[in-house]
């Protein structure tokens, strides 16, 4: 073998070198297929762990290597989005809820053909996946699963103390009365997180009020509706709970029922999917029943999860092939669903009446029979403004601000207020 | 010709060049400048360049991963007429008021105290630095836990000592007391930094000055306000100056305890600017937060610095 001299090495490789920056792609042989994907810490933990198993055998598989980093919570994640696309670097693949793929329309490839694909084989997504991810009529993102909002309580405590099970928010205070004289009150979030607005969202469309219009761009916050809605948070607040939930995470609310404290909550099934994980003396005495309904009707919140690809991925095709691996092989996606224990529910409509609902009796509730599911901000079409007006939790802080003493028209001006400015912007 | 008619220069460079680049770093001129190099190379990249782009974005309507545009003061005008904001604004003022006053008389209180001769002086000195030493975000999510309305120990050991009637304050959730709460940890963290520093202030007093005290008849309270308060005013000024600032931009321990909640009765300028900046997405609007105070805190550095740089000449 002949022998390279130091002045010929170091001509090639500059030579090399050069080549590589022009062209600002790495050579052939050196294209490792490699993509990351940022998620949150489901709260079906056994979920995580599938999606690392499908992770390895999709590596496997495919020969492309798959990182998966997860995050907690949605605070955490939206920041890390913000500097994900300031910076243009980070994950290939990301995680949404709700209307994020809106916020980051510009930054999100199309992935249309992907849902498509997925549509041909499951049916359509579900109204609120496209709600959340069909942006101007491109998917950003590719429908995932979606976790719905139920009523969960103390079997146990409601029957040891004969009450009844509420069908409406005015019933609920009844009982909610008796749960706090019993040590257990109710534990309704009224702080800066996102089950706060999951519950506020149904209470005040179930009397009759809304945050923006159905053209989205008026602001209806000022209403009857909205006054009906903070007088119910004013009572419950001072009989049925306590002023812990001023402080509350998106987690207080499960720990609380699980420690065996709170008897009533508004949470998706993953409080009793943990207890009965984690083998918790309280799994047993906790069950789901029916939403609430209201003088307007009865709705409950829908959080839809999709896939999205940033734009900046060097490896957006290799991308594309994670989500069809994961959601579009059938026996795959019924895997990744069932380990997510009726927390995480399929987004498509040939796959609804999925077999994880018949896992357990206690998932009958889910069904939301005469119940009508909408995700954040509805009636107003989902937009960026809307996911604004989410995400600076002006509704909550309403509702705090009216159950710590500002008087119920303050807190609604107050509102109006803020989200005219957001929608101003 | 023979050597010793060339030029100099042209006799320089016929010299090897290891013995040239040893001449060159000899020289004050080359290597002064060489070793400052990449620290001024690090405080570019790492501050002047992040302190422009936020000065850019402050004055700009960017928003996350959109194109900007730039607005002049408009979101420094605009901030004022929100009350999340002016509700910041009092907020951080308040949380560094009290923070910095307990810090200084805690700190000099617990400095006099390890300057006494203890048993196991060296043990004690250690143990008190601690919290400075654990990652606040950790010792922070212990406090939270401490004062978690679920399985607060604090509410726990008061009840059970009949000092407090259940179910006890709920701290993290009323503002008075979440306010509380965020300034109690503030000072536990901070209290290490006051107390070491203001030693290290005490140990360098002449004995002598105290000597000439006690001869003259002065008490234990008379040497300390005649003394040792005026010895160590220098030292007091720059740890309450750093302090200040500190406190000012504290962004952890607010985060993990109360998330600036309850209804923004804890936000602070660096969690405020989070919230809008980064989970808002308005970029620009964040950033005027972040700098809103960034003139008075250079008034203040140069208020504390002009006063030092008087005390010790």
């Amino acid at each position: 073998m002949r022998r390279v001299n130091r002045r010929e090495f170091v001509a090639t490789t500059a030579t090399g070198l050069a080549g590589i920056l022009a062209a600002r792609t790495a050579p052939a042989l050196a294209q490792a297929r490699e993509i990351s994907y940022l998620c949150w810490n489901n709260f079906a933990p056994a979920s995580d762990k599938k999606l690392s198993e499908i992770g390895q055998r999709f590596s496997k598989d495919t020969g492309i290597k798959l990182k998966i980093d997860h995050i907690s919570h949605m605070g955490p994640q939206q920041a890390k989005y913000a500097s994900e696309v300031q910076t243009q670097a980070g994950h290939d693949l990301v995680e949404m809820r709700m209307h994020f793929p809106w916020l980051y329309e510009p930054q999100l490839a199309d992935v249309s053909d992907v849902v498509a694909g997925l549509e041909k084989q499951y049916g359509k997504a579900i109204s609120s996946s496209y709600e959340g991810a069909h942006v101007h009529g491109v998917w950003r993102a590719v429908p995932q699963y979606h976790g719905m909002f139920v009523c969960t309580y103390r079997e146990d405590l409601f029957k040891k103390a004969s009450l009844k099970v509420p069908d409406t928010w005015e019933d609920l205070y009844t009982v909610g009365k008796e749960l706090k004289k019993m040590g257990n009150p109710v534990g309704i979030p009224i702080s800066q997180n996102y089950d706060s607005i999951s519950t506020a969202g149904p209470v005040l469309w179930s009397f009759g009020g809304m945050e923006v219009d159905k053209d989205g761009k008026t602001v209806k916050i000022n209403s009857d509706g909205t006054a009906q809605t903070i007088e119910w948070y004013k009572k419950m607040f001072k009989d049925c709970m306590e002023p812990e939930v001023l402080s509350w995470s998106d987690a207080s609310n499960n720990e609380s029922i699980q420690q065996g404290k709170a008897g009533w909550i508004h949470n998706p099934v993953s409080a009793y999917i943990i207890a009965k994980q984690r083998k918790l003396v309280t799994a047993d005495g906790i069950n789901h029943h029916r939403s609430l309904g209201g003088p307007k009707g009865r709705y409950e919140t829908d959080t839809p999860r999709h896939i999205g690809i940033w734009k900046f991925s060097k490896n957006i095709e290799a991308s594309k092939e994670w989500i069809k691996y994961l959601l579009g092989k059938k026996e795959t996606y019924d895997e990744y669903i069932m380990s997510g224990d009726a927390f995480n529910l399929p987004v498509y409509t040939k796959l609804t009446d999925h077999p994880v609902l018949r896992t357990d009796p206690k998932y009958a509730a889910l069904k939301g029979e005469g119940v009508e599911y909408h995700t954040y901000g509805w009636p107003a079409p989902p937009s960026d403004k809307v996911q604004l007006i989410t995400n600076a939790y002006i509704l909550p802080n309403m509702i705090a601000k009216a159950v710590t003493g500002t008087s119920t028209k303050d807190s609604i001006a107050w509102a109006e207020n803020e989200m005219k400015k957001v929608m101003a912007g | 010709m023979a050597i010793g008619t060339l030029p100099a220069a042209r006799a320089h460079a016929r010299l090897p060049w290891r013995t040239r680049v040893r001449e060159m770093l000899d020289r004050e001129r080359v290597l002064g400048p060489l070793f400052i190099t990449p620290a001024l190379i690090l405080i570019a990249l790492l501050v002047a360049y992040p302190f422009c782009m936020a000065l850019y974005f402050a004055l700009s309507n960017a928003f996350i991963g959109r194109p900007s545009h730039f607005v002049g003061f408009r979101n420094f005008v605009n901030l004022w007429d929100a009350d999340a904001f002016r509700q910041t604004f009092q907020n951080a003022f308040v949380f560094t008021g009290i923070s910095v006053a307990f810090k200084l008389v805690l700190g000099i209180s617990l400095a006099l105290l390890l300057n006494q001769q203890l048993w196991f002086k060296r043990m004690i000195r250690g143990a008190v630095l601690l919290p400075w030493v654990i990652p606040t975000a950790l010792s922070t999510l212990g406090w939270w836990w401490m004062f978690n309305s679920l399985y607060s120990v604090v509410n726990w050991t008061g009840i059970s000592l009949g000092l407090l009637d259940p179910p006890g304050p709920n701290w993290l959730g009323q503002r008075h007391y979440a306010m509380a709460a965020v300034v109690t940890v503030n000072i536990w963290r901070g209290l290490p930094f006051f107390a070491i520093t203001i030693l290290a202030g005490l140990v360098a007093i002449p004995k002598e000055l105290y000597e000439a005290a006690q001869a003259d008849g002065a008490g234990p309270w008379a040497r300390f306000w005649y003394v040792t308060l005026p010895m160590l005013k220098p030292v007091l000024a720059v740890v309450v100056l750093f302090s200040t600032i500190f406190t000012f931009s504290d962004f952890n321990i607010v985060y993990v305890l109360t998330h600036g909640g309850p209804i923004n009765a804890t936000h602070l300028f660096a969690t405020y600017s989070r919230m809008i900046g980064l989970e808002s997405g308005r970029i620009g609007e964040g950033a005027a937060v972040s700098l809103y105070l960034f003139p008075l805190l250079v008034f203040v550095v140069w208020a504390q610095l002009r006063f030092v740089r008087k005390q010790a000449y």
